[in-house]
C-alpha cells in the first residue's frame, strides 16, 4: 500500500525526491500513511477540490480490501 | 478544431454543460463569453448567456501512448495487490485500456466510482510522462461499454416518456462520462432537451420538454 502511494505520487510532483511515505499501525488493525511532499507538490497530491487525495484514496481502499485491512491516508 | 456554441440561463450552467460535451476538465477548454445575458424582472425581460467553447488539445494519438498508459495501468494493479491483465487497443482515439481478471467487481466500486478514481489517476500519470493531456478509457471487463448501452436505451425511453406526460424526469445521480453519454444520446432529440443540477457527486440529468 506504501508502495502505491509512492508511486502515485512520484509520477505526478515536480520535485519526486521530495515524496516520503510512512507507514504506521494504528488501532484495530488500521494502517496509517503518512504522505510528505515539497511544499510546491502539495497542490498537486491533493488537486483541486481535493480530487487527487480522493482517487488516491479510493485506489488504496482496493489494496486494503485485497490485504484484508483499513487504511487511512494522511497528506502531511 | 473542436468547438460548440451553448446558450443557458448562467454562464456556469453553461460551462458546466460545455465540459460534459467534451468530457474534459476545466482546464483543456478555452471559454468565450459570447453573450453575457439578462436576469430580467420577475422573468421577464431575461435573455440566456451565450458561450463558445473550445478544446484546446486536439486529440491525436502517438504510437506510444497505449503503450505506456498500459504499463502505468499495470504497475497500479500490482501495488494494488490486484491479479488482472490489460489490453490496450491500438491506433483508436481514445486509447482504450480493458482490465479483465477476478477482481472485477472491487475494480468498479459503487456505481463506478473506484473505475472513476483508476481512469483519473491513469490519466494523470501518463499525461506526466509524455506532458500533453491525452484522452483514454479505462474499462474493466466493459463495464462502461455495456452501461453505455444501457444508458443510451434508457434516455431514449424516457425521452418518450417525457413526450407524452408533458413532464421532466430527473435521473439518478451519475459520473460526467455516464452523463455525457446522456446529454449525447439526447442532442438531437426533436421534442426533448437536457440539463444538469446538482453538485458534485449528486449532479444528475433532468430530461425535459423542448421549447418551441
Amino acid at each position: 500500500m506504501k508502495e502505491l502511494i509512492e508511486y502515485i505520487a512520484k509520477s505526478i510532483v515536480t520535485t519526486p525526491e521530495g515524496v516520503k511515505v510512512t507507514e504506521e499501525a494504528g488501532e484495530r488493525g488500521l494502517v496509517v500513511l503518512r504522505l510528505e511532499v515539497a511544499p510546491e507538490d502539495k497542490g498537486r497530491v491533493i488537486g483541486r477540490q481535493g480530487r487527487v487525495a480522493e482517487a488516491m484514496r479510493t485506489l488504496l481502499r482496493v489494496a486494503a480490501t485485497k490485504e484484508g485491512t483499513r487504511v487511512r491516508l494522511e497528506i502531511m | 478544431m473542436k468547438e460548440i456554441e451553448i446558450s443557458a440561463k448562467t454562464i456556469e450552467e453553461a460551462v458546466h454543460r460545455a465540459l460534459e460535451h467534451f468530457g474534459v476538465d476545466h482546464d483543456q477548454v478555452e471559454i468565450v463569453i459570447l453573450k453575457k445575458g439578462k436576469s430580467g424582472i420577475l422573468g421577464f425581460g431575461s435573455e440566456e448567456v451565450r458561450i463558445k467553447a473550445r478544446l484546446l488539445t486536439e486529440m491525436q494519438p502517438k504510437a506510444d501512448v497505449a503503450k505506456v498508459a498500459q504499463e502505468v495501468l499495470e504497475n497500479l494493479l500490482k501495488l494494488m495487490g490486484v491479479s488482472a491483465e490489460v489490453e490496450a487497443s491500438k491506433g483508436e482515439v481514445p486509447v482504450l485500456l480493458n482490465i479483465k481478471g477476478d477482481d472485477s467487481g472491487i475494480l468498479i466500486g459503487r456505481r463506478g466510482q473506484t473505475l472513476a478514481c483508476l481512469q483519473y489517476v491513469v490519466r494523470l500519470v501518463v499525461s506526466e510522462k509524455l506532458k500533453a493531456w491525452l484522452p483514454l478509457t479505462v474499462d474493466v471487463a466493459e463495464y462502461k461499454k455495456k452501461r453505455q448501452g444501457a444508458l443510451r436505451s434508457l434516455a431514449l425511453r424516457l425521452a418518450e416518456r417525457v413526450k407524452a406526460s408533458r413532464r421532466p424526469i430527473t435521473l439518478e445521480p451519475m459520473l460526467a462520462d455516464e452523463r455525457r453519454i446522456v446529454h449525447l444520446a439526447l442532442v438531437n432529440h426533436p421534442d426533448v432537451t437536457t440539463q444538469s443540477t446538482g453538485e458534485g457527486d449528486q449532479r444528475k440529468v433532468i430530461i425535459l420538454l423542448r421549447k418551441r
